[in-house]
């Protein structure tokens, strides 16, 4: 297979596979889950073949129907891209995860339509991050908003129609945003090839680049749930069923933040704007992101209302190391994209795993099950000790490399409040800790419940086995990303 | 002389595999003792294994893996590593011994056991530590793996003192992963493998702030006044965790890292520039005198034994901070000195607790007629506090009397006589109540505690005795501090 088939390949196969997920998952959906994953096993392959092509050769293009930029459309998979193995990963141990739970929590009507919806949300990731064509970078965007807002809602509930609702609004204002921007620049450039938008954009006028640009920023940090655009996401990942919510946590979140960064290349190789101003604006986000997520979640009781505040912590991080464009600050930032997703995805599906066997979801009422479900909890506590940054793991190398980039780039103050944030998130964290293992229980009959089943088991123990290995093997994906953002703050000039 | 040797990290790695196998096996008693005492047995050979090639100044190192590009996961075993190795492996044996005796009524002993042998493991991580990032690393795992063993009772005070207790120790290794990061940037290097890897390059102003946040981040474990708060409120954890962590691994590990910061990272010729050392010095003095002044007022025993750890901490940062030979000799001896006086006293108050169910000062009236192997384990220890001679307390006295009148200040002096004194005010009436104030009218039986609590106990005063007695203690000997001051001050 060449390079150009396989990114076709990357988003051809997990569409075709959405598309046909209700012919052949059968009435009930019986067979949904098996074609679901066999389809995301297949995606899986590509994303693997494709992340050690870039490892090896370096970014590579491939254009669609032999036309080449400006004028056809153009897939681009540089090092940012390599995000398709977390994506696939992720995609795949959710659906995996969500044999036993979908059955339960949905009627079974619903089934064939809720991996499809899956499928498609991750096709919509996956063309989001390859894509080089600023145009298909929003369709993507709306594909995977879409059915991210019909995957909040699929449980059918009132409180979930809600959540779906404010979901949604707040995503159509920020898609919305988005649009305007692509339409400012492409009236400025006549170009919707992101790196061609860039080669022309220098020179051009400042004011309506500088409007792009601050639609673009508003409009991504909405999808990012960055404080105070945020308040979409707490209901929205608390309320959907919990591989909904490791993926839209894990992912979707993400790729307001991976959008960030296409528009960071745009800019950052125009040369059109200085963009530290914005620069120092997002830090301050950021910064207040982590404090203030970590503040909600204190006072929540729901362990799926306290991770997903723990989220919007996390995305502050990132915000802030993509903020400080300094060398480490960016490569721990695009680092913690991918590590976070793991850890997000470890917690949730935890989480979802002990609220399908306990049926409780608020903390004082699932004390003492450290002793009933130990493999669970015990990959919960993993994931847990590697949010909040404790050294092995996966949490910590990010923690290090952006407080690095905040002295680095002369502002040690923000590694401060970096670091000390981390300690504010510690304390919900060993709440839930304390209630799994050292509190006696409410419910007795909590110490009867048996251990998850495999299907749901098996991916919680993969993920927090890569949040260990992460962070010993750190220098793997460090040293991967590196190029691409020497690459990019060489565009700056410095 | 640098050799590559897989030594340094299979020492943790055995302590760590065996947390694993506890956790596996360890609801059966047979197999949860035997896979302690086991691993322990084979930790202490390991580490005396490198005894003799680190006394002829072989340094064994062992790198794992590149944890981010240019830092790595290494190991080093040197002179003061090794030190501080061979006090914690021989005590961990001991302490395992005791435990085994001392928890067999309680509850959840898998748990225990399994993060009793994590600590260890992380315990001999910081000392085999190759840089500042290792370190860390070890640092806040045994954070957070001490913290089941503080809140083992699970009663809302233990519970309490398990927040504070995080509370402090979380804050302080934030302290430490800023200055880590800040000497990173400085320095370009995290290595512990040289004296001093800092320059005054970096200014004045920049150092000082540095030194204060590493001194922070370290100084909450070496409890140093006003960030002791924590140690006694951890007292409520079971006698073997506060004996063996809150004696020898979490607050050694805490006064370890201060060293390493002193001698490694800033040596001792940069800081002799720094007028801020001045300050730990008298901080440590002041520590020295206010933690033995709370010790008096104490009428628990475990509280008692607690400020007095404050105490006697702050003799290690004290011989560190004057920057002389004879100071560091005594820094570095005070870590074993004080480790092995401080772990029979910690094994006495349990015994007794465990035998008579006292906990109280004023409760021990006569207890020497009853107790009296256990009493003449704790008179030997108490005299070592107080600086006898002939015990292993007078040895850190004399050495770090002997630093300070070195670099001249000879006030220093007078802390140590006022110490000595102090420490007799409340070790002293321990004694007397014990021996000489039978109370009236009872019946006074022999009723010694269990030979798995007594053993342990007499095993470790011989040790203080052995320790002031000759510099040839088998297993630990004065040379291995000497060695690693040599090296500190490139003699």
């Amino acid at each position: 297979m060449t390079p150009s088939s396989l990114l076709v390949g990357i988003i051809v196969v997990p569409l075709a596979g959405a598309v046909l997920t209700p012919v052949i998952g059968g009435k009930a959906g019986k067979h949904a889950w098996t074609w679901a994953t066999t389809v995301m096993v297949a995606t899986s392959v590509i994303a693997a073949a494709l992340v050690n092509q870039v490892a090896r050769t370096g970014p590579f293009s491939a254009y669609l129907g032999g036309w080449e930029r400006p004028y056809g459309i153009e897939l681009r998979f540089d090092e940012f891209s390599a995000s398709v193995a977390v994506i696939c990963l992720l995609g795949l141990l959710a659906i995996v995860f969500s044999q036993k739970y979908a059955a339960k929590e949905l009627p079974p009507a619903r089934l064939g339509t809720y991996y499809t919806l899956l499928l498609l949300n991750l096709t919509g990731m996956l063309g989001f991050v390859v894509t080089g064509d600023l145009f298909n970078l929003f369709v993507f965007m709306e594909i995977l908003s879409l059915s991210g807002y019909a995957l909040v809602a699929i449980s059918g509930e009132r409180t979930a129609e809600m959540a779906a609702f404010k979901y949604l609004v707040m995503g159509a204002v920020s898609s919305l945003l988005v649009l305007f921007a692509i339409g400012l620049l492409y009236a400025l450039t006549g170009s919707l090839n992101m790196a061609d938008i860039s080669d022309r954009l220098t020179g051009s006028a400042e004011v309506p680049a500088m409007l792009a640009l601050a639609l673009l920023t508003t409009g991504f940090m909405v999808k990012a749930a960055l404080f105070p655009l945020h308040v979409w996401l707490p209901d929205a990942h608390a309320i959907a069923p919990s591989p909904v919510s490791a993926i839209l946590s894990g992912l979707v979140v993400k790729t307001g933040l991976l959008g960030m960064i296409r528009v960071y290349q745009i800019y950052y190789g125009a040369k059109v704007l200085d963009l530290s101003s914005l620069n120092t604006v997002l830090v301050w986000l950021g910064a207040i992101s982590i404090v203030m997520g970590a503040f909600f979640a204190i006072f929540q009781e729901d362990i799926k209302m306290m991770l997903a505040y723990s989220t919007i912590s996390n995305i502050g991080y990132i915000v802030m190391g993509l903020g400080l464009a300094s060398q480490y600050g960016i490569i721990g930032a695009t680092v913690h994209i991918f590590n976070h997703a793991l850890i997000k995805a470890t917690l949730f599906l935890g989480a979802g795993a002990l609220i399908y066997q306990t049926g409780y979801r608020n903390l004082s009422d699932l004390r003492g099950v450290g002793r009933s479900m130990p493999f669970t909890t015990a990959a919960i506590s993993v994931g847990a000790i590697s949010i909040v940054g404790m050294p092995p793991t996966a949490g910590f190398l990010c923690k290090w490399y952006i407080a690095l980039g905040a002295v680095q780039a002369g502002h040690p103050v923000f590694g401060v409040a970096l670091v000390f944030g981390a300690l504010f998130i510690f304390v919900y964290y060993i709440r839930m800790v304390n209630s799994f293992y050292f509190q006696a229980p409410i419910h007795p009959e909590i110490l009867e419940v048996k251990e998850a089943p495999l299907t749901m088991l098996a991916p919680v123990l993969i993920l927090a086995a890569l949040c260990l290995a992460m962070g010993l093997l750190g220098r793997i994906p460090l040293s991967f990303i590196e190029p691409a953002v020497t690459r990019l703050l060489g565009t700056l000039g410095g | 002389m640098e050799v590559t040797d897989i030594r340094p990290i299979l020492a943790p790695a055995i302590s760590f595999a065996c947390t694993g196998l506890v956790f596996l096996m360890g609801r059966s008693t047979f197999w949860r003792r035997f896979w302690s005492l086991g691993a322990a047995t084979a930790k202490l050979v390991v580490v005396m294994s490198m005894l003799p090639g680190t006394l002829k100044g072989t340094v064994y190192v062992f790198k794992l893996l590149d944890f981010t590009p240019g830092i790595g996961l290494g190991f080093r075993a040197d002179a003061l590593g090794m030190f501080f190795a061979v006090v914690s492996s021989t005590l961990w044996l001991i302490t395992t011994i005791y435990a085994i005796g001392y928890m067999k009524p309680e509850h959840a002993k898998v748990r225990f056991f399994g993060f009793f042998a994590l600590c260890v493991s992380t315990t001999i991580g910081i000392a085999f530590a190759e840089n500042l990032l290792t370190l860390f690393l070890f640092y806040e795992t045994l954070t957070i793996c001490t913290y089941p063993l503080v809140i083992h009772e699970e009663t809302p005070e233990a519970m309490k003192a398990g927040r504070k207790y995080l509370t402090y120790t979380l804050i302080g290794g934030a302290f430490v992963l800023l200055g880590s990061i800040v000497t990173y940037q400085m320095a370009g290097t995290l290595t512990l493998s040289k004296p001093g890897i800092l320059s005054l390059s970096s200014g004045v102003g920049p150092l000082t702030w540095l030194f204060i946040a590493l001194v922070a981040g370290f100084g909450v474990k070496a409890a140093i006044m006003p960030l002791h708060g924590w140690l006694p409120s951890a007292m409520v954890a079971p006698t073997p965790v506060s004996a063996l962590l809150h004696a020898v691994a979490v607050v050694k590990a805490g006064a370890f890292g201060l060293l390493r910061v002193i001698y490694n990272v800033y040596g001792v010729e940069l800081l002799k520039n720094l007028p801020v050392i001045n300050w730990l010095a008298y901080l440590a003095a002041f520590t020295i005198l206010a933690g033995s002044f709370i010790a008096i007022y104490q009428d628990n025993f475990k509280r008692r034994l607690a400020y007095s750890t404050v105490s006697q901490l702050s003799y290690i940062i004290l011989g560190a901070a004057l920057l002389t030979p004879y100071g560091a000799t005594a820094a570095i001896a005070h870590i074993a000195n004080q480790a092995f006086a401080k772990i029979t006293m910690f094994f006495v108050a349990g015994s007794i607790q465990r035998t008579t169910g006292k906990t109280q000062i004023h409760e021990l009236a006569g207890i020497g007629y009853r107790m009296p192997f256990t009493m003449a384990a704790y008179t030997v220890a108490a005299l070592s506090f107080i600086g006898v001679p002939l015990f292993a307390g007078f040895v850190t006295k004399w050495y770090l009397s002997l630093g300070a009148l070195q670099s001249g200040q000879w006030w220093f002096v007078l802390v140590m006589v006022a110490s000595s004194l102090l420490n007799a005010a409340y070790w002293l009436p321990i004694i007397y109540l014990a021996w000489f104030k039978a109370p009236p009218g009872t019946r006074l039986e022999l009723h010694e505690a269990s030979p798995t609590l007594l053993l342990p106990t007499l095993l470790c005063a011989v040790y203080v005795i052995l320790l002031g007695l000759t510099t040839q203690v088998p297993g630990l000997p004065f040379s291995l501090a000497q060695a690693a001051v040599k090296f500190v001050f490139g003699m």
